[in-house]
């Protein structure tokens, strides 16, 4: 009976720490960056991957045009460091490149010279 | 073969190829159901500047560039644009759908799919539970991927073994085809513990559909059919690793890997260890809740994709050993009554599997499939002072034709199929062999008029060497009344041969004897089913509404009769009416974005004749409600998910000739489970904490005469609710997906 008790308690605390996360008053900026994804698998693991980078509050990729839009805090990064995390994910950031190597290890289909689908 | 039919359901048809590099077609929107021409929209091939725009009829004709892509981008103003692929739909006429997009302002919609959801475009009535669904009960096996479903229910076949079986439309699990990637598997001697068999993390998604199914798997799906999809050596995660453990001191571990060698070769690895070593008695009635369980699962395959053919092949592995019974009982000693009451189950299971498909080259839409499966099952095992041996070889092989007939709107199926089943049985001084061969032949025919109506019928005729002829009639209609209402009616035939000492292993685990009063014959059954579906549209969200109907009636059934006899359980043929009704209402909603809320509620009436009585079929709950809760933080960090279910009462088997002290009540109460889980991801893992039978809701006394396991009323097999209390559990996925 002791765990009954305690699962509240624990959900309870999850709960606190996501909001205590966004009390804190910062500035919020949005950045909408032109990638080089191809398709649905593209927009997955960028719109996962770039949920983890510090400082950002919402993602989300536009399929049609494959244009990348961030809010994010601009206290805890900035443009630059964006498209930088971009490019290590394997992708084009605006005028930035792809990191070669990112960029090889992506499944075939998701690579700059696939044919869009 | 199924994304065929989808996609020509969806987008095209087709006419015979008059100009190879010349395309026509027309483009389309859908108004209440309607088909209706969108003038002036953009027809234009892919990278190129070539294109055109549609007629005053929605029409278009344009001649393709021979260097650019063999795809057309079709737009519209205020119209989801879509692409369409020459090589998929052919070049004759090409039939394209665009989506009005309500809002123009919106881009795009965003909308997390519901991960357990009806599919729209099936002409069967099919519920697919996918990965998302799946990890919402990170535990551990296919026993637990039901409970966001109301359509399928997991119980408990006794107190001591372990074992759960499902039921669809309150109809034991041993009437539902089970199949693996579209291969009927997990039958005879694997029935007891098959929901054991499917680790939680090999699966991509289960497709559950109730009701009469399709003849192209055979005969045997008389309430439903259930489709387990494993993953895939060319999609998803690179690979992933899960480790689970939980208070009771059960661990598993999963790792799956994959490999793409080449373009066209790819292999993956899927393997699975659990280890429950821990003995736990919270009822003190001196047998474990829970067994011992030692198991082991491999599973290799590999899958090369060409231009025209496609194979795939693997091989499987299994064993377990389960250990159950009294707390003092040791295995090593000899199984006598001194010793104590134990249970011994081991299991090796061997699978391997082949399959081609190759797609004609000259005939669009047309494919050849094969199938092969070969199974090798061998089970020793005591249950007290009974000991039970058996072994079974099985072959299945199904050779298909999928094509169509002047037009896609006329598509069918056809094939023949062969399948053996070799059983060896010994239990205590009794021994049974069969072995059954069953060759036969199916066509089934696929209409759609591309609006609004899609009907399936299929016929198979088979030849059992053991029952003679099988005629197997099915039917499937889909009629979309709306765009927002969706009708559905199925009627079919079913049979299957019943392996009475594999399928009721929770008889031996009793004092009572086994009696056959006459040779069995073949059961079958009709089913009827309607189903209904309404989409609405309140605010951006869609509240979808489905109720459905089944009827199924038993023309022959092998009846397993306890309620004659304290001591004997009859078993024989079906002699009088046996049937289920079963009405299920479902309403599935978003109130919040990424909260989903489900809510069911079904009523079951089965009734079977036993004796010369008909009587409510025992351990069938009158009423099952659930209801579902989800709910996932913005950026998909943390994740929530509740689920309640109502067990409504249910009718146990007779035992007022036994002595007072060993009755059991008439009727079991009514019961709710609560369980929960809490998910975290980061970027590479997610770990997640949960706990089952949050109430901590048990039966009390599971065991009737537990005290004298040996003596004349012993039985554990009075089973209608949980055995073992709450069960917090805790574990850690690792994914690699680079």
């Amino acid at each position: 009976m002791k765990i009954i008790k305690i699962i509240p308690v624990i959900l309870l605390s999850l709960a606190a720490l996501q909001m205590n996360a966004q009390d804190n008053k910062v500035k919020i900026d949005t950045v909408s960056i032109q990638t080089s994804a191809k398709c649905n698998d593209c927009k997955e693991r960028l719109e996962h991957d770039m949920a983890f980078e510090k400082g950002v509050k919402a993602v989300e990729l536009d399929s049609e045009t494959k244009i990348l839009t961030i809010v994010y805090k601009n206290n805890k990064t900035t443009e630059e460091k964006l498209k930088i995390a971009i490019t290590k994910i394997g992708y084009d950031a605006d005028e930035m490149p792809a990191d070669q190597k990112a960029h090889d290890r992506l499944p075939a289909c998701c690579q700059k010279d696939a044919e869009p689908h | 073969m199924k994304k065929f039919i989808i996609m020509s359901c969806l987008v095209l048809w087709q006419f015979t190829q008059l100009y190879a590099q010349q395309v026509k077609g027309g483009v389309f929107e859908m108004v209440g159901g309607e088909s209706s021409p969108l003038i002036g929209a953009n027809v234009v091939q892919l990278n190129t500047l070539n294109g055109t725009t549609t007629d005053k009829e929605g029409h278009f004709n344009l001649k393709l560039e021979k260097k650019a892509p063999k795809k057309l981008v079709v737009s519209y103003v205020s119209y989801q644009s879509d692409t369409i692929n020459l090589n998929d739909t052919g070049f004759g006429h090409v039939h394209v759908t665009l989506k009005n997009l309500k809002n123009l302002d919106e881009v795009e919609v965003v909308s997390r799919k519901a991960s357990s959801h009806l599919s729209r475009t099936e002409t069967r009535g099919i519920t697919s539970i996918n990965e998302g669904e799946l990890q919402k009960a990170a535990c551990c096996n296919l026993s637990e991927s039901f409970e966001t479903s109301a359509s399928v229910d997991v119980s408990y076949a006794d107190a001591v073994t372990g074992a759960k079986q499902i039921q669809l439309l309150g109809l034991a699990g041993l009437y539902t085809q089970m199949l693996t990637e579209n291969m009927p598997n997990l039958r005879g001697l694997a029935m007891p513990y098959r929901l054991g068999y499917v680790p939680g993390s090999w699966m991509e998604s289960i497709q559950v559909s109730k009701g009469t199914s399709s003849v192209i798997n055979g005969y045997e799906a008389m309430a439903g059919q259930i489709n387990i999809e494993y993953k895939k050596p060319d999609e998803g995660e690179k690979m992933l690793l899960n480790l689970y453990g939980n208070q009771m001191g059960k661990v598993e571990g999963n790792l799956n890997t994959r490999f793409e060698l080449n373009e066209r070769w790819s292999t993956m690895v899927l393997a699975h260890a659990e280890y429950n070593g821990t003995k736990h008695d919270d009822n003190d009635d001196t047998f474990l809740d829970d067994p011992l369980v030692q198991q082991v699962n491999f599973f290799n395959r590999w899958k090369y994709k060409g231009e025209n053919l496609r194979l795939q092949f693997g091989f499987k592995y299994l064993t377990e050993n389960r250990q159950g019974g009294q707390m003092n009982f040791d295995p090593g000693k000899n199984h006598d009554t001194e010793n104590g009451y134990g249970i011994g189950v081991e299991t090796d299971r061997y699978e391997g599997f082949l399959k081609m498909g190759y797609i004609l080259k000259n005939k669009d839409h047309s494919s050849i499939g094969f199938q092969n499966q070969v199974v090798y099952h061998d089970v020793n095992s005591f249950y007290g002072l009974n000991v039970y041996d058996a072994d079974q070889f099985s072959y299945y092989g199904n050779l298909m034709l999928q094509s169509y007939i002047n037009d896609t709107r006329h598509q069918y199926t056809t094939g023949i199929s062969f399948s053996l089943d070799n059983y060896t049985q010994q239990l205590n001084d009794t021994i049974w062999m069969r072995d059954e061969q069953v060759t036969g032949a199916f066509f089934q025919y696929t209409y759609s008029n591309f609006k609004n109506l899609n009907i399936i019928t299929g016929l198979r005729l088979d030849y059992n060497n053991l029952y003679g002829w099988l005629f197997t009639p099915r039917l499937h209609a889909k009629y979309n009344i709306n765009e927002h209402n969706v009708l559905r009616l199925s009627f079919g035939r079913g049979y299957r041969t019943a392996n009475v000492i594999a399928e009721n292993t929770s008889v031996l685990a009793t004092s009572k004897n086994i009696r056959f009063l006459e040779d069995l014959d073949i059961e079958s059954s009709w089913n009827f089913g309607l189903t209904y579906a309404a989409y609405i549209d309140i605010g951006a969200k869609e509240l979808v509404l489905t109720a459905d109907y089944f009827y199924t009636n038993f023309n022959n059934q092998v009846i397993l009769d306890r309620e004659e006899d304290p001591f004997i359980v009859y078993i024989y043929n079906l002699d009088g009416q046996s049937y289920s009704n079963s009405i299920q209402l479902e309403a599935q909603y978003e109130p919040i974005d990424r909260f989903e809320l489900k809510l069911a509620f079904r009523y079951n009436d089965v009734k079977t004749t036993i004796g010369d009585e008909l009587k409510e079929k025992p351990f069938v709950s009158k009423y099952i409600g659930l209801l579902s809760a989800s709910y996932q933080t913005n950026l998909k960090k943390w994740q929530f998910d509740m689920n309640l279910q109502l067990n409504g009462d249910q009718r146990l088997p007779y035992t007022g000739f036994n002595p007072e002290i060993y009755r059991s009540p008439d009727r079991s109460p009514v019961y709710a489970i609560l369980n929960a889980q809490v998910t975290k991801y980061f970027k590479r893992w997610d770990i997640y904490i949960g706990g089952e039978n949050l109430t901590n809701y048990k039966q009390n006394n599971p065991v009737i005469q537990a005290d004298q396991p040996f003596g004349e009323y012993f039985d554990s097999s009075m089973v209608w609710g949980p055995v073992s209390g709450i069960k917090v559990y805790a574990g850690i996925r690792f994914t690699i997906n680079k």
